[in-house]
């Protein structure tokens, strides 16, 4: 009896004891990515209005934001610190790590009449990052869908002032297109862009 | 302790395993007088401890996590000067330890009183409970003994360097306080707690009053001879506020709530209608009392990859009560102290490489109600140590840069917790 009762108990605890499936942390780069969640969330998962998401990030954009970061080009206490560390510490394992991680989309709440505003003044963005946002790493165009708009905004002041990576050739269009832009359109812009999935 | 037979482990692995324990009535400790599996237990669910527990369970859901802390919600000390200034409510910065239970933490509302390191048992009150290894992640404790008067007067003289009811409580006496009245703010030596944070705690003191109370002085008596963080940033934005009277190598050595003065070491008296003094500090005391603090008396010394002691094995030490690495004891480095450590300790006990991974620190001060500076600092491991790679600072005060602090908040809060 006692060992009838057992079985299922024991069969029980063999299953919970096997090998388990590879966890959230078992990736090249997780290990080292777990400074970054501090700031960008779990996995990448940003939750908060000002950091960029990189979950699913390209790694070529990943890569290039580190080492524009690292060299003082993109100007940020914050990032340029913790880029020369993700340098230090692996650049290619983090971002293929960040690249794997389904991105979710940022949960800050936009307001409808911003995004329908932002569609209409949206055309100019999409003969670069297409219509669906997506990008096009060929040309160096990053995906902008899901991200914070907060920091979408943020990137698109920066572009403006030519205050991000001044002296790149690839941003030189973007720059001029920000230029013809008036300040107030810019959180419609981003209010837009983060709604795309 | 009575010798469990098989059947009693079996059945203890079973209710465990289905996760059964902690359903239906909340978790007792006597229900874990067994370890049915590995275990890792977190002692205090502070910024380390609790970003340890939570990053354990991530790393291997098949190891147990007992998380021992005394308070039934976790109150931010980051953000908490906001309090003062009226800038932000304590319930803003209060959250639930639900998030850690919904990844299969067990919670215990506990203090741990002891650990035998030998026998690898915490001790809380009169049960045992056995670990595989422990981190430990006290905080700081207050050394009253160290200003004359203050033992006896802890519940009149607050320290508000924990965030919570006397944080409520200090923000109450600032408002009460008559126009023309004198705050003193005492600064202990270092280390300490946050190194910006009682320059913080005097811009927001200082904002309040020339606001508020115009007719008002703030007096700061620093232990240190100077502003021991983001200085220049500091200096400058005291320059908003003349109300501040900063004193440097003015140590307090004695109190007196009854004729409401303290006493510094050159013998000057101040006087004061509202005190925060904040006492200097030593590693939370299970750290003392488990024999985990150095000959100082005071803080933990730890190896700089997996934190654990130099004098225990299987005790790991993390966050403000250890020494030795250079890094500031600040929220940010305990949540990558508790991440790093866990991710040790799972390897550990999983037979594998200890990964290689260095804290990194992100600190905001507010400077008024809406602007902030920061420094921040990344580290990388040489030769088996801690090593600072490199420290920025933001180059002035400004809006953009407190729009970043609260998007930190935001994410390390949930970092820590959910």
């Amino acid at each position: 009896m006692r060992l009838l009762l057992s079985l299922p108990i024991a069969a029980l605890l063999v299953a919970l004891a096997g090998p388990v499936a590879a966890g959230p942390l078992d990736m090249a780069g997780a290990p080292q990515a777990v400074v970054c969640s501090a700031c960008h969330g779990f996995a990448g998962q940003s939750r908060s209005n000002a950091m960029p998401i990189l979950a699913g990030i390209a790694p070529w954009y990943f890569k290039k934001a580190i080492q524009d970061y690292a060299a003082g080009k993109r100007t940020s206490p914050e990032m340029e610190p913790y880029a020369k560390m993700v340098l230090q510490s692996g650049v290619d394992d983090i971002a293929a790590y960040f690249a794997a991680q389904a991105r979710t989309p940022s949960p800050v709440k936009l307001d409808p009449a911003a995004v329908e505003r932002g569609r209409a003044a949206a055309a100019q963005c999409t003969v670069c990052h297409g219509a669906a946002g997506k990008g096009d790493p060929s040309k160096g165009v990053p995906d902008l869908t899901g991200q914070p708009p907060g920091y979408l905004r943020t990137q698109m002041l920066l572009f403006k002032a030519d205050r991000r990576s001044p002296g790149d050739d690839q941003l030189k269009a973007v720059k001029a297109l920000m230029r013809t832009i008036p300040d107030e359109q810019f959180s419609d812009l981003a209010a837009y862009w983060s709604s795309l999935r | 302790m009575k010798q469990s037979t098989r059947r009693e482990v079996l059945r203890a692995s079973a209710w465990a395993g289905l996760g059964l324990v902690a359903t239906g009535c909340a978790p007792k400790v006597s229900d874990y007088a067994q370890k049915p599996g590995r275990r890792v237990i977190v002692i205090g669910g502070g910024w380390g401890g609790a970003s340890a527990a939570k990053y354990v369970r991530l790393a291997d859901p098949s190891i147990e996590v007992v998380l021992l802390e005394p308070n039934q919600e976790f109150v931010s000390c980051p953000f908490s000067n906001l309090v003062l200034s009226g800038v932000r409510t304590i319930e803003s910065l209060t959250f639930s330890y639900d998030g850690l239970r919904a990844h299969g933490v067990r919670v215990l509302h506990e203090t741990a009183t002891m650990i035998d390191a030998d026998r690898k048992r915490v001790h809380v009150g009169r049960n045992a409970l056995p670990y595989d290894r422990v981190i430990v992640s006290p905080g700081v404790e207050f050394q009253w003994d160290q200003v004359e008067g203050l033992a006896a007067a802890q519940d009149q003289v607050l320290h508000a360097w924990k965030a919570g009811p006397q944080t409520v409580e200090l923000a109450r006496q600032l408002q009460a306080m008559p126009d023309g009245g004198v705050f003193v703010l005492t600064i202990p030596p270092a280390a300490y707690r946050c190194p910006p944070g009682p320059y913080e705690r005097t811009c927001q003191v200082a904002w309040y009053l020339k606001n508020n109370k115009p007719k008002s002085k703030l007096i700061v008596l620093d232990a240190n001879p100077n502003i021991i963080s983001k200085t220049a940033l500091f200096r400058a934005a005291w320059a908003n506020y003349p109300n501040i009277e900063y004193r440097g190598s003015n140590k307090v050595v004695k109190v007196d709530p009854g004729t409401r003065e303290v006493t510094t070491e050159l013998g000057d008296k101040v006087k004061y209608d509202v005190l925060n003094l904040i006492p200097p500090q030593r590693a939370g005391t299970i750290a003392v009392t488990a024999d985990l603090v150095g000959a100082d008396k005071r803080w933990c010394e730890v190896n700089h990859l997996t934190y654990e002691s130099v004098k225990h094995k299987n005790v790991h030490v993390i966050g403000d009560s250890t020494i030795g690495l250079p890094v500031p004891k600040s929220g940010n480095v305990a949540n990558a102290m508790g991440k790093i450590s866990a991710l040790a300790v799972v390897s550990l006990l999983n037979d594998k490489p200890v990964p290689t991974i260095a804290p990194g620190n992100t600190c905001y001060s507010w400077v008024s109600d809406r602007e902030a500076i920061a420094v921040v600092n990344s580290y990388k491991i040489d030769g088996g140590k801690v090593v600072q790679i490199e420290q920025k600072l933001t180059p002035g005060q400004s809006e953009a840069w407190a729009q970043n602090a609260v998007g930190w908040a935001n994410s390390i809060w949930a970092d820590v917790l959910s």
